[in-house]
């Protein structure tokens, strides 16, 4: 063989290792939104769609853009990755700072790689491991900050039953006293109800109260992308848990949903829904996140399949059985929007198509390009279920050439006011979105 | 590859093939034997170790596959037999083979299989004919067999 040759095939070799990575998306969030969304076939990669924007942070006065008819305000900065917001009875906001454990251990030469790669979006800062608790001042309009519990362990979702505020943290649910006003818990947690806590490749664990307060419904995302760290670290993962609030014990209250990374009461019908980022390296479009009702003894399909019977095959040992009673989400996000914060408002002070819908927060996601996500969408409802696209209402989190990333939208809730509260983690800032006629 | 025909060849670069030249090979043969484990019993310890092995195997090849270049074509080019050629080569394409391995390697779980399986397959059987043949040439000549 002779040099021409050799260069043939290093370039032969290169075209396929371009060829490898191409996987551009082809279609929009908005196109593969509703209960039937296109699903293209999955492939396989050898470098999957990646595009992972730089961590810079808002400018001074830099804010997110908002939708015709709204305003947006930081009320809080400075904060150390905000991730989720839970507004008191008294109005006091509180702001959870938290971020991975960083226990999931580095098996693989990949995981070294992605973990410098992901690292520059700013979305691996660390987390402060802390509530801190925002208030109104009465006379101006600015907002302020107290240090509300510290040192917890990767807290996510908070909630107040009676004079108990349940902080979940990610392995254990711990419980501590709340007296209306105050501004800082100084008493120690208790331990209430321990949650799967190993490996934690999805970390979070949201958290939702029944409304008579007897139930807390927890939110445990699986502990693999598609099941790469093995079937036995999976036990009570990708599921909804129900912990019964008198006796701390728990049981699967839906299972097979992958990541269920924010819950929610529909205000009309009472039922739970819940919102989850599915699987990735299938593709660019493929698979799209979703928000769906949760049946008390449903299973979704992870890992074996995804929207009902479209089977993943790279599990191993297939599940015809499961997945042959896997049940199809109501309602696709679009893929790689990576859902994170989800919000049900049955009444609130933005304009009248922002009323009686849900509010999602999708943080976007490293497996997709050119981006999605990345922005706060509200899905309008009727008689209680989805209708129509999701409407964006906060956007500009990244530059426009898509290369620069400002803020990331993760926990939503609703002040005393009626005004939506979006977290940023990448931004470490409050937003407060109003009616622009206020 | 040594022999006391080829005076031109540097020690340090003799030392060093000979010390760095065998890993890859044992690394790249485990890894095939993890695969079909993998392959057979779905679990995933062993298409990580899998994973591991070629990346690895991948590592030490660097400096002895440099230097079997620089002497196959450059420094003892004069000296070097067909054979010694016929091992660049298949060395090359083994090589070629792992790297998109350890890209394939990189998918989650059984999305690994059986590609990875076979680009294992192929890396090991053209690097066992490369030493094969080798091997077959130092025993037409009156020296020690040893790379």
């Amino acid at each position: 063989m002779n040099k021409p040759m050799t260069k043939t095939l290093i370039a032969l070799a290169l075209a396929t290792i371009v060829a490898g990575c191409a996987g551009k998306a082809s279609l929009d969030a908005a196109q593969q939104s509703g209960d039937t969304p296109p699903l293209p076939a999955p492939q396989n990669f050898l470098v999957p769609p990646m595009q992972v924007p730089d961590g810079v942070g808002w400018k001074d006065g830099q804010t997110p853009r908002v939708a015709a008819g709204l305003k947006i305000e930081k009320i809080a900065d400075g904060l150390m990755h905000p991730r989720q917001l839970y507004v008191l009875p008294n109005g006091d906001v509180l702001v959870v700072e938290s971020n991975s454990p960083g226990t999931e251990p580095v098996t693989t030469p990949k995981q070294f790689l992605a973990g410098m790669i992901k690292g520059g979006s700013g979305k691996g800062g660390k987390g402060g491991n802390r509530i801190t608790l925002l208030r109104k001042a009465a006379d101006s309009g600015s907002w302020e900050k107290h240090p509300f519990i510290d040192h917890l362990h990767s807290p996510f979702g908070v909630q107040l039953i009676g004079d108990s505020l349940y902080v979940a943290n990610t392995d254990a649910i711990v419980k501590f006293p709340y007296q209306t006003g105050s501004t800082q818990v100084t008493a120690p947690g208790v331990e209430f109800a321990d949650l799967p806590g190993t490996i934690d490749h999805h970390w979070t664990k949201a958290l939702l109260a029944n409304s008579d307060g007897t139930k807390l419904y927890v939110g445990v995302g699986s502990n693999s992308n598609i099941t790469e760290n093995g079937l036995d670290v999976e036990y009570r993962r990708a599921a909804v848990l129900e912990v019964d609030v008198a006796t701390a014990s728990s049981r699967i209250y839906a299972s097979g949903i992958r990541n269920p990374t924010g819950l929610g009461w529909e205000p009309t019908t009472g039922k739970l829904w819940a919102i989850a980022n599915e699987r990735d390296e299938i593709g660019a479009d493929l698979v799209p996140d979703y928000l769906t009702s949760v049946q008390d003894g449903g299973f979704y399909g992870w890992p074996y399949s995804y929207y009902g019977q479209n089977v993943d095959t790279r599990v191993t040992p297939q599940r015809p059985d499961l997945v042959a009673k896997a049940i199809k989400p109501d309602y696709a996000l679009g893929s790689h929007v990576a859902a994170l914060g989800l919000w049900f408002s049955a009444a609130n002070a933005l304009p009248d198509k922002y009323q009686g819908g849900a509010f999602v927060a999708e943080h976007g996601s490293w497996n997709r390009s050119p981006l999605s996500g990345y922005a706060v969408v509200h899905v309008a409802f009727q008689q209680g279920r989805p209708v129509g696209a999701p409407e964006p209402v906060v956007t500009g989190f990244h530059s426009d050439d898509e290369k620069d990333l400002y803020g990331a939208p993760v926990g939503l809730a609703q002040d005393k006011d009626g005004a939506l509260l979006i977290a940023d983690d990448v931004g470490n800032t409050v937003w407060r979105v109003t009616s622009d006629s206020h | 590859m040594s022999s006391s025909i080829e005076p031109r060849r540097s020690v340090v670069a003799n030392s060093l093939y000979g010390l760095l030249n065998p890993i890859p090979f044992g690394l790249f043969v485990a890894a095939l034997i993890f695969d079909v484990t993998y392959f057979r019993s779905g679990t995933m310890l062993w298409n990580k170790g899998a994973a591991w092995l070629i990346t690895l195997g991948l590592l030490f090849a660097l400096i002895p596959r440099v230097v079997n270049l620089t002497q196959v074509w450059i420094t003892s080019r004069r000296f070097a037999t067909s054979t010694d050629r016929l091992d660049f080569w298949l060395n090359l394409f083994a090589i070629v083979a792992a790297i998109f391995n350890a890209f394939v390697h990189t998918r989650d779980a059984f999305a690994v299989m059986p590609t990875g399986m076979w680009l294992s397959m192929c890396t090991v059987v053209l690097l066992a004919i490369g030493r094969v043949a080798v091997g077959v040439q130092s025993s037409g000549r009156t020296v020690v067999v040893h790379e």
